[in-house]
Parts: structure tokens; C-alpha cells; sequence
């Protein structure tokens, strides 16, 4: 890839850019797969909050997207222990990051050279207000996710 | 591109880098973004294929060390000194994984002007390059480069000098 007067420049695709989000949180731990579909097939569903988003994300039992505009959105999420959560962050295809005062979701595809989309996955419950993920079982529930959403394809 | 602001404490980077070290995780992703382009613009010469191991191993450096940044106004230079570090280790590690490579260069007879800059660059090494983004992409003067890569002004001075030269021959051929 070249930039301007044909100067080459690196190309930081969104899954690295969850991995450098990751390694900049304590706590946070990174799961990734690669999946036999394109990038839009599979954004379709890992993008749609509404839907898709809930059905692999083992705690998530209900989300409801109550402002999306210019790529920030706002939704309530209520896990299925009944705790409730007001997300804020960014949706776009490829990318997205949500906090809420007591969660920290990321996720992010990008397609594979070899062929496919690798996807990744990231956060837990964070530790109030701060950028650090409490990491009690934080990476079995995101090979938990990304099990279930291999699953829906 | 033109370098981003040194100084200018009301630059969106500085706001972005001071909600992120005081938690807000948001304001770390947007600040990834902002400077995400920077970097790769710094790492893609100097690290040619490694690269985006290059920008990703700086960006996680500069997130990771975020709360050593005394003044959030230094958050431009201090951001290029580990790009172009982590650029130059990047390049060394994979030059010691592939040395056949470096014999096996391709001629710059290729008509497109930018993979002309790549063929050239594959002919530097990584310090060179480092020299070559720092003056000529980056518009450092030979002090500036000199302090940043550790290495005195006369050196800079030398390789420039001959990352220049190659770049004329390449074109003159």
C-alpha cells in the first residue's frame, strides 16, 4: 500500500486495532477466529445489536439501539441475570466499541489474506469507570462467543 | 499529510489522549484512530512489509506507556520516536528472518513512481530509512533526527547522504 508520492504506508486493519485496544487495558483478553465467510456476511450478523449481537454473546439478553447517527450509537442491554446497562460507542462495519459504566464490549473483523474473515473479540465487566477489565473468566466467555457465533452461519 | 501539531494543547489528539488516561475507554479508541494513520504513515517505509506489525507493535507502545506522557501536548513527537523504533526493530527482526531477500532486490525499472520508492527503500537499511522518513517525509531537521534515533548529527548527516544518493541513481539509471 503507498500513501502520498508514493511513499509506502502500513495498513492497520480493525482486528489490529482491537488488539492494540486490548493491550492497553488491564484485564482484557482477545479472542479470534477465522470464519469461511466474507466480511459482509459476517458483519451482518456480529453488527446487528438487535439480533444477531445477542444471540452469540452468552450474557446478553436483550439490546435495544435507542440513537445511532454518524457512526456513534446509544443502546440498553439487559443480561440475562436481568442487570441492565447503557452502552455508548462506536458502530461501523468492521468495528465496533461500547462501554457502559460496568461493561466493556469490542469487537472487530477484517478480512483474511488467505481467504475468509477473521474476527475478534473483547472485554468483560469492566472495573467501574476506569479502563481495566475485571478478568475473572473474561476469555472463556469470548471463545464461548465466538463458539456460538461460528454456529450461525 | 502534514505532520500534526507539536504543541497545540487544544489539538483533538491531546483532548483524546487526556480523557484516555483518565479511563474513558471511548476516548482511547477514538485516539487510536486519530493517530492510528500517523503511525502507519512513519512504520510502512522504514518497516516496508512488516508494517502493520510495525504500526501495531507502536500504537500498543504508545497505549501501553500513555500514563508516562507528562505533557499530553508532547503526544505527537513522542509517538513518532516509538513508531519509528518500533519501525527499525521490526525491519532488523525480519532482515534476520529473510537475509536472502535482501540480495534478491528487484531492479527500480518498474513505471509506477511508487513501487520505484519501495524498490529503492528495500535497497536501505532499516537505520537508514529511518533517517530518509525523519528528514524527508517528516521534515525533522539533522538535530532533531539526531536526538530522536539516538545517533550523533554527524551520522544522520552520512546516511542521509547516501539513502539520497540511492535514490538518485535509482532514478537516473
Amino acid at each position: 500500500m503507498s500513501g502520498e508520492n508514493g511513499w509506502p504506508t502500513a495498513e492497520l486493519d480493525d482486528v489490529r486495532r482491537l488488539r492494540v485496544m486490548a493491550e492497553a487495558i488491564p484485564g482484557a483478553r482477545v479472542s479470534e477466529r477465522v470464519l469461511p465467510h466474507s466480511l459482509d456476511e459476517v458483519w451482518a450478523v456480529m453488527g446487528d445489536l438487535e439480533d444477531g449481537f445477542g444471540r452469540f454473546q452468552p450474557d446478553m439478553r436483550d439490546v435495544r439501539v435507542l440513537r445511532a447517527e454518524h457512526g456513534r450509537v446509544v443502546a440498553l442491554a439487559r443480561s440475562r441475570f436481568g442487570m441492565r446497562a447503557r452502552l455508548e460507542g462506536t458502530l461501523r462495519p468492521g468495528w465496533c466499541w461500547l462501554q457502559s459504566r460496568f461493561l466493556i464490549i469490542g469487537m472487530a473483523a477484517a478480512p483474511e489474506p488467505g481467504g475468509g474473515t477473521r474476527v475478534a473479540v473483547t472485554g468483560g465487566v469492566r472495573v467501574p469507570s476506569r479502563a481495566a477489565i475485571v478478568p475473572l473468566g473474561a476469555r472463556r466467555e469470548l471463545d464461548r462467543a465466538l463458539t456460538r457465533l461460528e454456529t450461525m452461519f | 499529510m502534514t505532520p500534526l501539531s507539536e504543541t497545540d494543547p487544544h489539538d483533538p489528539g491531546v483532548s483524546l489522549a487526556r480523557a484516555a488516561l483518565a479511563g474513558d475507554t471511548l476516548a482511547m479508541q477514538d485516539l487510536l484512530a486519530h493517530l492510528a494513520p500517523y503511525v502507519a504513515r512513519v512504520c510502512g517505509p522504514i518497516a516496508l512489509d512488516g508494517g502493520p506489525d510495525a504500526a501495531q507493535e507502536a500504537l500498543v507502545a504508545v497505549f501501553r506507556s500513555l500514563r508516562t506522557l507528562r505533557d499530553p501536548a508532547a503526544l505527537y513527537g513522542w509517538t513518532r520516536a516509538i513508531a519509528v523504533r518500533e519501525a527499525v526493530r521490526v525491519a532488523r527482526r525480519d532482515a534476520r528472518a529473510r537475509p536472502a531477500e535482501l540480495a534478491d532486490v528487484p531492479a527500480p525499472d518498474d513505471p509506477e513512481l511508487a513501487a520505484d520508492v519501495r524498490d529503492v527503500l528495500t535497497r536501505l537499511s532499516p537505520e537508514h530509512r529511518a533517517v530518509l522518513v525523519l528528514r524527508d517525509l517528516e521534515g525533522l531537521d539533522e538535530r532533531a533526527a539526531s536526538r530522536l534515533l539516538d545517533i550523533p548529527a554527524g551520522t544522520v548527516k552520512s546516511r542521509l547522504h547516501r539513502a539520497r544518493e540511492s535514490f538518485r541513481k535509482a532514478w537516473s539509471a
